[in-house]
């Protein structure tokens, strides 16, 4: 039977060609690339599909082509690998930071023969590891490119042998002539015997010590008052009652990481029985010691006399008298009081130069009974020991033609001289002069030789910071350059066959009996006394103050307004100029970077400047333009214009400058801006010679208004936390230690009074969101800061810049709020007295947030949490959306606004768009300094803290390696530290697992339970940082909450 | 008594006596004549600034953001501003055309073209800045979510942003066909009329073979009902989405709640102004008042009014909750940072209450919105109130949120900034005279459409019927 034929097209039922066509290509076998043979690939005839397919693959293709071009950057192995390096580990060498008389013990990170960080070393019992902002980044003044590479003569390259022929010959044409040999103050025992060996060779000889910022007028006061020209151990620790006279102790003067890690030791506040050093500090212009002070008064730098001795008097129970101002007169009637409650703890430091100031204040010590005890005479402080009237006499004989030679190294008296024409004119008449500077500062300009000496992290020697206590220095790296030790320069000119390094290790070997004590102390890097002297009290010639009382009666009084002249924490007396890490740190008071400028008072700013900062509208149009009026100073007829800087806390009627700027424009590019002019302007010509020691004050200047304005890069304008819509005290808390001692639980209470409604302190993480909360299990990273010790000094800032490759932006980019610090200090004023008002410091990193607000905004996920706590950043995640910055409460994240690591893909889009000084960061001499553990970013990037990362990871593998949990404070035992509380000097900052109830951050946390806040809280940001808050030994209990 | 009977209030929706033919006559002729010289010059210069912005974005690309002055307190500055603006100018065209068809709005149909090609443009632009403003543009392609060899690693779709990236391109991508549907018949009547092998050859694969049958017509209703259906709730939600990039943040100022509806009413109020400037041109310069005519201003206008208002009172709420909820970090930067005239920002803040709230205003008055010269002034304030109120809402909030120490002023903006700006414009206006030369801006066939239900002609066919008394009608259509 024929079966019925079934069809659903008219094709099917005709069975065409056309149809069988199709039917048969219906389920093809083959690929569907028809024609390949004969048409080429262009020819075919490309199915939907396959154009899919190609569209997907050459898509993805030129998105790999476009994506992936990486320069070429060749890495080679070692040939034969030296026995102490191991690609990937980091070598610590124990070493000693030195400038200019500062010694500090140290160890240098060096990863792959290069040092690249550095860190105090825990053995010196002077530091305790602390370091300070210029220590930390001095590695940075290794890899300079503006570092001298060879010897000269008149600025023309010579070979070392030819300069040691040709000065060897003129040393011994002088004819008798006698050799000077001109440097800052020398404490390194071996140099020492260096310099009398080479001072024995050129019979009538000598060796002048010179500081640009001098003590002079201490050690001749301590001369008269107790017949030793030196400087004595001083024990902040041991003091309950410390008066500042000016003295900086905390940022400049003398010892300051030494002072501040004393100095915490009485602000550290034992909960339970709650007590503090006092602080009262007497200056002119703020200074980051004024700032910590308890309190603080002000008076004009000619009365700094006039105070000491109202204060002696005061003392001594015969009123205070001689002082006009009432504020001030209090302020002395009250340090007498808190001095003499304290007698036998109490110390009185002074920043004169004055040798009768410094006399009064050596009598005002002796009636508190500080010798011994306070002050410690058994072991001396050998920082600075330059006389001042040595200096002015060598100047004399200079130009006097009497100087055959003259040898420099370290000083830099033609920048630092306030006559510093008459210094050139000496110097051109001595028949031979070298320097061994190691870059051509304004004294090396002059001379004839440069032999340039090597930086210290590619020296040897040895340092006596304090009597009886030694810290070694050794190289961590060869020399870079063909440069040379001038202790060897000395050597091979007094004739000796030796070299330093001989001459160093025989004179140790000697007094540690052998090789192996050599050895071990190079290893330690620091040699201590076996037990620690007990304090001595030196004799103190009574009597001696009475003339110096006389004197000082006598002295010029101040005219309209003064002047002082004040050192910058990061700048120093100029040291600090050359480089870029130290220039960018924000001044601690003024955040001010890359310039110095006059800073006035609020009342001096409406008379002189015309803006009155109670004035809204007025103080906003000043704090946010960049743009500052310029002000012209004439002192003694030498004018200097410079832009001017309200800051509260000023004398009214004395301005500030800051000393150490308008370097010579060869110094290296940090000195220089971007139009080739020095950063700021030299103020040494308004220093004068009073008494045989440099003043660094003037009693009578002119102030006058310049027509233009200048622009200052701030990293912070506003000041205060309290805005006319209410106080921000989730921000910042503070309190009195009276208010303290009455009411311990205040600042908790408050907390729990502002999360009441959201499960008080302790449900707020899981009351205060409709989330659910996660579990923390393992590790969890927490970091603590105590707004009591921390001193503002900045020393984290640059250890976490060196640490984690932050690029220098340079100054146009800072005033543009493009700086890139991941750690700033927030500096608050607080209290109604916007001439005198307390400051507080809070250094603010990335705060860890565990419900972080940047991380939810991200649209790509380049920023997350991580099961430890911390808030990750993936750089090569990130597009740029810069979402995660502006929800930021904190304001800690920080965009790449330009190329300004020269990491990026595009080339040749440095040039013109970012500073000198930036691209200067960018060469491969410089970028020896990165760190290979930290990855640079490129331009269009977030960064921000990482909680170092890189060191925490490290910390997790040691104990993993070793089989144990981590450590982090239990028994003091370290497995990680961050690199900003490594640097602190006072311990401030305490990093570590807050899982572990033994490590130090739970117990600091658990320690102080009172005083403990995060800052913000009630956001449910839920920091991993807190903080705790700052208590001010004040006896009334005021400005807690406006404060 | 007779049938006639005409409404006082409703106008015809066009004017004159017009038959189909007409019609056709009026909206093609630009399309089929020479441009006018002042085409050639808009369009020069147009370009030009569309160069310029080329290279203003060259620059931020090859040098980086820090081209602006934009930084580490204040992220975003010009580029969201604008980008936020563009976003609510391309709202009116997508109202325009779906909200008004499906609440049956006849008037729509004069203006719905133009609007609709100004919508599309407006996102374009608006597209521009997200994409630009990011530090590695080259890398944009990692917040789409595709399958990758890196986990894989997907976007963070708890990102406002990345909702932004969802929103805007489904926004852009259904005005988009919702326009070119409607375009369909009238390109096929271009190419019916084109006297030119090329132009017959390309307006016919412009019009996809659209041959006019009913089939083709019943389609291409139901089409736009379903786009239409489709893009409704986007209008809402577009701006909703762009809101939240704010209101879902911590920052004072942002963290804000009635931002979506806010957001809506102001880009509706924005986007209608910018129709008004647009329309008050073309009518002008292609003479088409007939079919843009003085009643469509008029209608716009109340929208501006309303919608102005709207923004009024979301302002007004706003400064009362910064008083009413005692934050004092809201408090400040509503009460500090935005309304007191002497912080500094308070010139914008007042910019944009007196462009929004206080101006529109005038409108109350039926003779100034049916005046063209206010008309057209008024579209531009609002626009820069507008600007200003993005503007004021990023910059104010974020220039001095928490921590006083982080505080500081966005200065100015850079040439560059402003370039990339300006570009937009050249970027818009090329697009919008492209369009205005060859395509028709007005909708021909929903013209003639609407014309036979009014317009003299329709008056004109009905008079006969309609001058009948009741009862003549009635003996000679009732059998």
């Amino acid at each position: 039977m024929e079966q019925n034929k079934h069809w659903q097209s008219f094709g099917e039922l005709n069975n065409s060609e056309a149809y069988q066509k199709a039917a048969k290509d219906e389920f093809r076998e083959e690929l569907p690339f028809e024609g390949n043979e004969e048409g080429g690939f262009f020819k075919t005839s490309t199915p939907r599909r396959d154009f899919l397919k190609y569209l997907g693959f050459s898509t993805a293709a030129a998105a790999l082509a476009a994506g992936c071009e990486i320069p070429v950057k060749k890495a080679i192995p070692f040939a034969n690998k030296p026995e102490d390096i191991v690609p990937g580990i980091a070598n610590w060498y124990a070493t000693t930071y030195v400038q200019d008389g500062d010694a500090i013990s140290i160890l240098a990170k060096v990863r792959d023969g290069r040092p690249i960080k550095i860190e105090g070393n825990e053995s010196s019992p002077i530091t305790g590891g602390g370091t300070s902002a210029r220590v930390q980044a001095s590695v940075l003044d290794l890899y300079d490119t503006a570092r001298l590479r060879h010897p000269k003569y008149n600025n023309n390259e010579i070979t070392l042998e030819a300069a040691d022929k040709a000065i060897g010959a003129a040393l011994a044409g002088l004819g008798g002539a006698p050799v000077v040999l001109l440097t800052s103050t020398v404490n390194s025992p071996s140099t020492l015997q260096v310099i009398s060996q080479f001072l024995a060779k050129y019979p009538g000889s000598r060796h002048v010590q010179y500081d640009a910022v001098s003590y002079s007028g201490m050690l001749l006061a301590n001369e008269a008052s107790y017949g030793k020209k030196a400087i004595p151990s001083y024990r902040f620790d041991n003091a309950k009652a410390i008066v500042s006279i000016g003295a900086d102790f905390l940022g400049t003067w003398l010892s300051p990481v030494e002072f501040a890690r004393q100095y915490s030791v009485g602000k550290k506040i034992d909960e339970k029985n709650p007590s503090m050093s006092k602080h009262i500090h007497f200056e002119t212009v703020a200074s980051l010691t004024g700032s910590n002070a308890d309190e603080r008064f002000l008076h004009r730098p000619s009365e700094t006399g006039a105070v000491v001795t109202a204060l002696l008097g005061a003392i001594k129970g015969q009123g205070v008298t001689g002082i006009a101002d009432e504020k001030l007169k209090v302020g002395i009637a009250k340090a007498a009081a808190a001095l003499n409650e304290n007698k036998g703890a109490a110390l009185v430091v002074c920043g004169s130069n004055d040798v009768n100031v410094q006399i009064v204040v050596n009598a005002i010590n002796e009636a508190l009974q500080a010798g011994g005890k306070t002050i410690d005479w058994s072991s001396t402080l050998n920082y600075k020991q330059g006389i001042d009237a040595d200096f002015a006499k060598l100047v004399d004989d200079l130009n006097a033609g009497t100087v055959g030679a003259l040898l420099v190294s370290g000083a830099n008296p033609v920048y630092t001289w306030f006559d510093s024409a008459k210094v050139v004119s000496g110097i051109k008449k001595a028949k031979l002069t070298v320097s061994f500077s190691g870059r051509l500062d304004e004294t090396a300009k002059e001379v004839q030789y440069i032999i340039p000496d090597s930086h210290f992290l590619e020296s040897w020697g040895d340092a006596e910071p304090k009597t009886g206590y030694f810290s070694l220095i050794q190289p961590t790296i060869h020399p870079l350059f063909k440069t040379r030790q001038w202790q060897d320069s000395l050597l091979k000119w007094s004739g000796a066959t030796t070299d330093y390094l001989a001459a160093l290790k025989t004179y140790w070997a000697t007094k540690l009996g052998g090789e192996a004590g050599w050895d071990k102390a190079l290893q330690d890097g620091v040699i201590n006394p076996a037990t620690e002297p007990a304090a001595a009290d030196a004799a103190f010639k009574a009597g001696v103050e009475t003339a110096a009382i006389a004197a000082i009666a006598g002295a010029k009084k101040g005219g309209e307004y003064e002047v002082v002249l004040y050192q910058k924490v990061g700048i120093g007396a100029g040291q600090g100029a050359s480089n870029p890490w130290l220039q960018e740190l924000p001044d601690p008071i003024t955040k001010a970077t890359w310039d110095n400028y006059v800073i006035v008072s609020p009342a001096l700013a409406l008379k002189l400047l015309g803006i009155d900062l109670r004035n809204n509208g007025q103080s906003d149009d000043y704090e946010v333009h960049p743009a500052k009026k310029q002000v012209t100073v004439t002192v003694n007829g030498k004018k200097v214009t410079l832009p001017a800087l309200i800051i509260p806390g000023t004398q009214k009627d004395t301005i500030g400058i800051a000393l150490g700027y308008g370097r010579n424009v060869e110094l290296g590019k940090a000195a220089v801006t971007d139009d080739g002019e020095p950063v700021g302007k030299t103020v040494y010509p308004f220093a004068s010679l009073n008494g045989g020691s440099v003043q660094f004050f003037a009693e009578d200047v002119k102030l006058e208004l310049a027509p233009d304005m200048f622009d200052v890069a701030q990293t912070q304008t506003h000041s205060t936390y309290n805005t006319d819509q209410g106080n921000r005290t989730e921000v910042m808390k503070e309190l009195t230690l009276a208010e303290f001692k009455k009411d311990p639980s205040d600042i908790l209470d408050e907390r729990e009074h502002e999360l009441k409604e959201y499960g008080g302190v302790a449900n707020f993480e899981r009351d205060g969101t409709i989330y659910p909360v996660f579990d923390k299990p393992g590790v969890h990273w927490g970091m603590s800061v105590d707004l009591n010790s921390c001193v503002g000094c900045g020393a984290c800032v640059v250890a976490c810049i060196s640490e984690n490759n932050i690029p220098v932006v340079g100054k146009r980019e800072v005033s543009r709020f493009h700086d890139m610090h991941w750690i700033r200090i927030d500096r608050y004023y607080s209290g109604n007295d916007i001439d005198n008002p307390s400051v507080v410091f809070q250094p603010l990193m990335c705060q860890h947030c565990d419900n972080a607000p940047c991380e939810n905004v991200c649209p790509v996920n380049a920023t997350n949490h991580s099961s430890e706590g911390t808030n990750q950043m993936i750089y090569n995640r990130c597009i740029g959306t810069r979402y995660c910055a502006n929800n930021c409460p904190f304001k800690v994240r920080r965009f790449n606004w330009a190329d300004y690591t020269g990491a990026d893909s595009f080339p040749h889009n440095q040039v013109g768009h970012i500073s000198e000084v930036t691209w200067g960061m960018n060469d491969d001499l410089t970028r020896m300094v990165l760190n290979p553990d930290v990855t640079v970013r490129s331009r269009g990037v977030i960064e921000k803290c990482s909680f170092c990362v890189q060191r925490t990871q490290e910390g997790k593998l040691k104990a993993k390696k070793e089989s144990r949990p981590l450590k982090s404070g239990e028994n003091n035992e370290w497995d990680v530290k961050s690199a900003c509380q490594q640097a602190c000097p006072t311990n401030a900052i305490v990093f570590g697992n807050a899982n572990d109830s033994k490590s130090a951050i739970t117990q600091t946390r658990a320690s102080n339970h009172y005083r403990l806040f995060k800052s913000l809280e009630q956001l449910h940001v839920l920091p991993n940082v807190n903080y705790l808050a700052k208590v001010r030994n004040r006896d009334e209990e005021e400005g807690k909450k406006e404060a | 008594m007779h049938l006639k009977y005409e409404s006082p209030l409703r106008e015809p929706l066009v004017y004159g006596t017009k038959d189909y033919h007409q019609v056709t006559e009026d909206i093609v002729r630009p399309i089929e004549a020479k441009p006018s010289k002042l085409w050639y010059i808009g369009f020069f210069i147009s370009v030009s600034l569309l160069m310029f912005g080329v290279y203003a974005v060259y620059r931020d690309v090859t040098y980086g953001i820090g081209q602006w002055n934009l930084n580490k307190t204040i992220g975003w500055g010009w580029d969201i501003t604008n980008f936020v603006w563009w976003v609510g100018i391309g709202h009116a065209g997508t109202l325009i055309s779906a909200i008004l068809l499906l609440f049956r709005q006849g008037w729509r149909t004069g203006v719905n073209r133009a609007a609709e090609a100004m919508t599309i443009f407006a996102v374009m632009c608006a597209g521009q800045f997200p994409i630009w403003h990011m530090g590695r543009v080259w890398m944009a392609f990692f917040v789409m979510p595709y399958p990758n060899s890196r986990g894989p690693l997907w976007p963070n779709f708890n990102s406002p942003l990345l909702w932004d990236v969802f929103a805007i391109s489904t926004y852009f991508t259904v005005s988009l066909l919702f326009w070119y549907s409607g375009l369909l018949p009238d390109l096929a009547t271009v190419r019916d009329r084109a006297k030119t092998k090329l132009r017959k050859k390309l307006y016919g694969i412009a019009s996809f073979g659209w041959i006019g049958s009913t089939k083709h017509w019943q389609r291409h209703e139901s089409l736009s009902l379903v786009l239409a259906g489709l893009s409704t709730p986007l209008v809402l939600s577009v701006h909703t989405i762009v809101s939240f990039d704010f209101a879902t943040s911590v920052i004072p100022g942002w963290h804000t709640t009635i931002f979506p509806p806010y957001f809506v009413a102001g880009a509706v109020f924005s986007g209608f102004a910018m129709v008004q400037t647009l329309m008050v041109i073309v009518r002008k310069v292609f003479g088409l008042g007939d079919y843009i005519t003085m009643g469509h201003i008029e209608a716009m206008n109340k929208v501006i009014v309303l919608t102005g208002s709207i923004v009024g009172v979301a302002y007004l709420t706003e400064l009362f909750m910064g008083w009413y909820s005692q934050n004092k970090y809201e408090g400040y930067t509503f009460w500090y940072s935005r309304a007191n005239p002497f912080s500094p920002y308070g010139w914008s803040y007042w910019g944009m209450m007196t462009c929004n709230v206080l101006s529109p205003q005038i409108f109350w008055f039926r003779k100034l919105r049916r005046n063209l010269y206010v008309t057209f002034f008024m579209s531009v304030i609002v626009n820069i109130g507008m600007w200003f109120e993005r503007f004021v809402i990023i910059v104010t909030s974020l220039y001095r949120d928490y921590l006083p120490s982080s505080w500081s002023v966005y200065y100015h903006p850079t040439v560059w900034e402003i370039g990339f700006y300006l570009g937009t414009f050249g970027l818009f206006f090329t697009c919008f005279f492209l369009f205005a030369k060859y395509f028709p801006v007005i909708a021909i066939a929903e013209i003639k459409y609407v014309l036979k239900t009014t317009g003299e002609s329709f008056k004109d066919k009905m008079d006969v019927q309609e001058v009948l008394e009741t009862e003549e009608f009635a003996h000679k259509y009732v059998h």
